[in-house]
């Protein structure tokens, strides 16, 4: 009984610390479909973080919070897109630099707006109440695994699907797969190329600005500096090891949410370092790249 | 070369006055007096001997970052990797400076750098071999890699080479002799400035002078033609990935020998990233990256004396440089880095037939 104690615990921490990473992932293919990486993830997120503790506080309202962190996300994804489609500038420098931005942006706004460095949490903001589903959270075990969760986890597990039917099955998405493949060609047959990007990132904008809004007020109500960790490339990367498919992508979030939920078990019960659980996404994608690729030189050394 | 005078460092004068001025807004709205910290910190970068000598102090790792991804800038590599070669670089220099005790000072300072160099090369050499061999995207690799680098150090010093009573990660004290003899008194500038320099003569000398260098830069700006006649091009891409993250690891041995005397995780907090804006803002030209690498170095120095006496956080410059940044990238008109737009290519998406160039570097898409 103590054992499968452990494992439901586990699996719903899994959920929780997978949520800011479906979420950011669900951004980071959209970018990758529309052949617009956008590694200014991170930033959006930590942005989105920062958002929803400062308007949650100022508003007295955590929801509020919620709606502002979206709103700067898509406020910045706005920017990106404009730097990257219209001012023709490198995707890769503009997205280190939106990460700049928002680190050095977040830390500047701390100090200045709240006097503090570090960490904020006012005593005011609350944090998301968890939503548990009436009758479902009865159930026992699953109950407390599914449907006992914060609102935001629920809304993790919606984007993924609606991610996939957008991009699979509605015009815009389908639109947005082909600018990814071949942009003049999308271009020639009069796909408004600028418009989808701008609406492929800027959806980006909002999930990052919901990822963020769940790092900080998921679970407890606070702002540190640079809380995001790193967390946008770990979504990048499930979004490369799933090769930008929204369902794929989402389990490799759960796999490294699980990593996540381990290295903070393991850590006291065993001799694994908790750094080897913290290193096996990045070390899981440069090995699927490099045997993705294999295959590819094989196959084309045979044809 | 010739671009710096005819009309490069005019806009890039222009770009960065731009971001200050911008930053000076963001100072005014918040209700501060941007004049007067710009004042201050400017007195702080240059305003003495020992303000000129900590600014070379900050100069000195980006010397070595920045030319580390200029040189892969050079052969239309982009090697965001550099920090992870920085850090297992300072790991392997201060290695050798804590086990080693028993060399005299220059030999251990030299086997220091020079294993800090190696393992650095090796490390850049990963995303090398899979971009020459593998046609696997650098950009993508070398960041993820960059990750692996800075846990599994940050493992080292926690696990493998624990040192109990510290209260941070970090590894044993170098021995004495291994710590690199300080330039000026009063600061810590160190013989490590001396070696950026030295690194710098040999890159700028590479690129003009040498038959790689003549490599490097036909690759980097036309992959097809080099493969045509003849280039080696999948070895240039490795040997320079290879030199990039050598000189990486270079930046993490000055810094561990010369300002921390240890290994301590985590310690660089973008160096490497900050070598892709100096790579930027130079304009592929060795000398702009000289001149860049003084200007954060001056930036960054001044900041945290500004935040001192003007009560500004000092996160004010990375905003600044984040505005150099975009605006530099927005109005950088250079082949190297307008040619490569990253497709992702690497993976393509599901259902596309579409094959990828047989391309080393890929060219316009």
């Amino acid at each position: 009984m103590e054992t499968l104690d452990l494992i439901v615990n586990i699996a719903a921490s899994t959920l929780r610390l997978a949520t800011p990473l479906i979420l950011a992932a669900m951004a980071g293919l959209l970018s990758l479909q529309v052949g617009q990486v956008n590694i200014g993830l991170e930033g959006m997120m930590l942005a989105g973080s920062f958002a929803v503790v400062a308007f949650g506080f100022w508003l007295g309202s955590t929801w509020m919070g919620v709606l502002a962190a979206i709103l700067v996300g898509v406020a910045l994804a706005a920017l990106f897109a404009f730097v990257v489609t219209r001012l023709k500038a490198n995707l890769i420098v503009s997205g280190l630099a939106l990460n700049l931005l928002a680190s050095g942006g977040t830390a500047y706004l701390l100090e200045i707006l709240f006097n503090t460095s570090g960490t904020f949490s006012p005593t005011a903001l609350q944090s998301l109440p968890n939503l548990s589903l009436p009758v479902l959270s009865d159930l026992p075990l699953v109950g407390r695994l599914l449907f006992n969760h914060s609102p935001l986890v629920y809304v993790s597990w919606l984007a993924i699907p609606l991610t996939a039917l957008f991009l699979y099955r509605t015009i815009p998405g389908i639109h947005i797969q082909a600018i990814g493949q071949n942009e003049e060609a999308a271009r020639s047959v009069g796909i408004p190329v600028r418009r989808r990007q701008y609406l492929a990132l800027m959806i980006g904008g909002a999930l990052c600005g919901l990822a963020g809004a769940h790092l900080a007020v998921g679970d407890l109500a606070l702002f540190r500096e640079d809380m995001t960790a790193g967390r946008g490339f770990i979504a990048l990367a499930a979004v490369y090891f799933a090769a930008g498919r929204p369902r794929l992508s989402a389990l490799a979030c759960l796999l490294f949410g699980l990593f996540e939920a381990l290295q903070f078990r393991l850590q006291l019960a065993s001799s694994i370092p908790p750094q080897f659980f913290q290193m096996l996404p990045y070390v899981m994608v440069v090995i699927t790249l490099a045997v993705i690729s294999a295959r590819k030189e094989w196959r084309k050394g045979w044809s | 070369m010739r671009a710096l005078f005819t009309g490069a460092l005019p806009r890039t004068v222009l770009t960065v006055l731009l971001a200050l001025v911008m930053g000076g807004v963001i100072m005014q709205v918040s209700g501060k007096d941007a004049l007067n910290a710009y004042q201050v910190l400017f007195n702080s970068a240059f305003g003495n001997e020992r303000a000129l000598a900590n600014t070379l102090l900050a100069a000195t790792p980006l010397i070595f970052t920045g030319l580390a991804t200029l040189i892969a800038f050079r052969a239309g590599i982009f090697n965001v990797g550099v920090e992870g070669s920085l850090y297992v670089g300072a790991f392997t220099a201060a290695w050798v400076g804590f086990t080693f005790v028993d060399l005299p000072g220059v030999v251990l300072i030299a086997l220091a750098f020079a294993a800090g160099g190696l393992v650095g090369g090796l490390w850049g050499l990963i995303p090398g071999y899979l971009k020459a061999r593998l046609r696997v995207d650098e950009i993508v690799t070398t960041i993820m890699l960059n990750y692996v680098a800075i846990r599994f150090t940050d493992y080292l010093v926690t696990g493998p080479f624990f040192v109990p009573g510290m209260a941070n990660a970090m590894s044993a004290e170098v021995t004495p002799q291994a710590q690199l003899p300080r330039l000026v008194e009063r600061s810590q500038l160190n013989l490590s400035l001396v070696v950026a320099l030295v690194v710098f003569l040999v890159v700028a000398f590479m690129l003009r002078r040498t038959t790689l260098g003549y490599e490097v830069k036909t690759i980097g700006s036309n992959p097809v033609f080099a493969r045509w006649i003849g280039m080696p091009v999948s070895r240039t891409i490795m040997l320079v990935m290879s030199i990039s993250g050598l000189i990486g690891g270079l930046a993490g041995a000055g810094q561990a020998l010369g300002v921390n005397y240890r290994f301590v995780s985590g310690f660089s907090r973008g160096l490497g990233f900050d070598g892709i804006v100096i790579a930027l803002l130079g304009r592929g030209s060795p000398v702009g990256v000289l001149l860049s690498a003084l200007f954060l170095g001056a930036l960054r120095n001044g900041a945290s004396t500004m935040e001192m006496f003007t009560r500004i956080p000092r996160d004010l410059i990375d905003i600044v440089v984040a505005l150099v940044i975009f605006f530099t990238a927005v109005e950088i008109g250079f082949n190297w880095l307008r040619r490569r737009r990253p497709t992702p290519d690497a993976v393509p998406p599901p259902g596309s037939a579409a094959e990828p160039e047989k391309e080393g570097v890929r060219g316009n898409a």
